[in-house]
């Protein structure tokens, strides 16, 4: 073989370990929402399994019981649980490969997780159709992910941790009210406060705390969302508006109200692609809707979130964190699928770091959180003795230490030390939520 | 002086020669030609080829390889003038490498779309892909498919 074919099939070997993925470099609405210009497949097959193990330390309370934080998700029935808690498979692509300006999008979980618990453990999550026609404002229309914040918005196959932050976990991730007792019908009348199923905390192994039949709402919606991103220079400028149903995963609306999103950022790209692309990302988004009363349907009760935050991502560093706040349809609690929304603001926080082990496969990461319910609210005494009424403040907060292990690309181990602290201006709640301790997790994800 | 007038002309008819095929091949210098074909609809396929057009370029030496890559059928989507990868194709073009499009898959999508694809200014129409690359093979240039 002369020097001339040697040096033919170097440069063709080295092409072969170079080429990468044909993921587009973008942000999350762009990752999310559309397909790289010319070079989408028809349908491409892909998705995520995640394995995991969790053991949660926390005490019961005097009497022996244990309330939802104290369990571990979705089932809530003990403290201790392997779980396949999410396996999802989806198609994506064009489907006339010639013509760029069409994408879809399809994502069904198969997991068991607050999705499908109580939903014959299967959902589709994401299914929408993009129209990129018009130069700055791509439309995309269907079921999808609403546009806010980080934690919320990206790929959760890239997520750093395992659990959400509580604030994420408590005023963004939103339930719904179980169908057994959604206002009641009008041969029975609206449900009332009484009808309202509030588990006390309960022993295991068969808790039962989660008491909802229908899906958390993952971040999404069905509606219409205008976006795009601009690029100028090193920077990518993205803007989004959403206008949808404000009913989550459920395909159709609840009532005539319907949710605005509005998001913006700006990015300045210092290389990479995909959902591990280098940069330092500033955002803001808001979400204002309007919910029907679980209780008494004649009534309704807005609902608003709003937040800003950051990520920096150079490696072998990672830095992050966010500010969010809401007020209205405030989270108080697994295990009362009806009464659980009340008309107060909460707040909340995270800041987080990662280092990646130069020459090594580990990462370590280090996450601070901390969320206020019903905030600035205090009900006038009833009497001397109870200074203190339903409805006070409630503190969470949890310092994570974890570490990530990447086998390959496709494929890495999570593990997670988490110390947890809460306190309730409410004795009742107090009473409960003070045994909360550390919770450990481990966990498998692997991407095909 | 009639020796003259015969050197003189001989010297034209030289250069006049050289000029010609200069501007039929403008990698004078080339040890080496290589035509590449994109026929694929495959993504992972248009970057495989750019990587190898790219490779070839960074092993033999700007000057000293001639590369063309060759697109028809569904591999013609990598010269869509939208494509994700128009910067790497600007890039490689600016290396001397050529882009060839067949003509005959471009009046296919056409009728496909309703009306003509837009083109990457860096690509050359050709009547037929496969044709180009037997005339390139002709010419000494040898064919991988990556």
């Amino acid at each position: 073989m002369n020097y001339k074919n040697k040096l033919l099939i170097k440069a063709i070997g080295a092409s072969l370990l170079t080429c990468a993925s044909a993921a587009q470099s973008a942000n999350w609405l762009m990752l999310q929402g559309t397909e790289p210009a010319g070079a989408a497949e028809r349908a491409k097959v892909w998705g995520f399994v995640q394995a995991q193990y969790q053991y949660d330390n926390s005490d019961p309370n005097a009497g022996g019981g244990y309330n939802p934080p104290k369990l571990i998700g979705p089932n809530l029935d003990d403290q201790s649980q392997f779980n396949v808690n999410r396996a999802r498979i989806g198609v994506r692509g064009t489907g006339m490969p010639i013509d760029s300006n069409v994408n879809y999008f399809i994502l069904a979980e198969l997991g068991n997780n607050g999705i499908t618990y109580g939903d014959d453990g299967k959902h589709l999550t994401d299914a929408s159709v993009t129209l990129n026609h018009i130069p700055g404002a791509r439309v995309r229309m269907g079921l999808f992910k609403t546009p806010g914040a980080e934690e919320g918005l990206q790929a959760i196959h890239v997520f750093d941790y395992i659990n959400f932050t509580t604030v994420t976990n408590q005023l963004l991730l939103e339930r719904f009210p179980s169908s057994s007792c959604e206002g009641g019908s009008p041969s029975t009348g609206p449900c009332t406060q009484s009808s309202d199923v509030n588990n006390s905390a309960t022993a295991t192994p068969d808790a039962d705390m989660n008491q909802f039949s229908r899906s958390v709402g993952a971040f999404r919606d069905v509606g219409i969302q205008v976006f795009d991103t601009f690029k100028s220079g090193s920077w990518e400028n993205s803007y989004a508006i959403m206008y949808g149903n404000g009913n989550g995963l459920n395909y159709g609306d609840n009532d005539d109200n319907k949710d605005l999103y509005l998001y913006l950022s700006t990015e300045n790209v210092y290389g990479g692609k995909g959902g591990r692309r280098e940069g330092l990302k500033m955002f803001a988004w808001h979400q204002d809707g309007t919910r029907t009363n679980a209780v008494d349907r004649t009534k309704e009760q807005d609902r608003t979130r709003s937040g800003l935050g950051f990520k920096y991502l150079q490696r072998p560093f990672r830095i992050s964190a966010e500010y969010m706040q809401g007020k209205g349809m405030i989270f108080q609690g697994q295990h009362r699928p009806q009464h659980l929304f009340n008309d107060l603001e909460a707040a909340g926080y995270y800041a987080e770091a990662g280092w990646y082990i130069p020459d090594t496969n580990w990462e370590l990461d280090l996450r601070y959180d901390s969320y206020t319910r019903d905030e600035n609210f205090k009900q006038p005494p009833t009497s001397p003795a109870t200074p203190s009424a339903p409805g006070d403040e409630s503190t969470f907060d949890t310092i994570t230490a974890g570490a990530q292990y990447h086998f390959n690309k496709k494929t890495r181990m999570n593990v997670e030390y988490a110390m947890r602290d809460a306190k309730s201006d409410t004795k009742a709640i107090d009473n409960n939520v003070k045994g909360i301790n550390d919770r450990f997790a481990i966990q498998v994800t692997h991407i095909f | 002086m009639k020796k003259l007038l015969s050197l003189f002309m001989f010297l034209i008819a030289i250069t006049s020669s050289y000029q010609i095929q200069a501007a039929e091949d403008d990698k004078p210098f080339a040890e080496e030609k290589i035509v590449l074909q994109i026929s694929d609809s495959d993504p992972f396929k248009q970057t495989l080829v750019l990587n190898v057009a790219s490779n070839i370029i960074k092993a033999y030496g700007q000057d000293k390889v001639d590369v063309e890559i060759v697109a028809f059928g569904p591999g013609l989507r990598l010269m869509f003038k939208d494509n994700v990868n128009s910067g790497r194709i600007q890039g490689l073009t600016s290396s001397g490498v050529k882009f060839a499009a067949c003509g005959n898959t471009i009046a296919g999508v056409t009728k496909k779309l309703g009306h003509a694809p837009e083109m990457n200014s860096n690509a050359v129409t050709v009547t037929a892909g496969v044709v180009r690359i037997i005339e390139l093979q002709n010419q000494g240039f040898k064919l991988i498919k990556p």
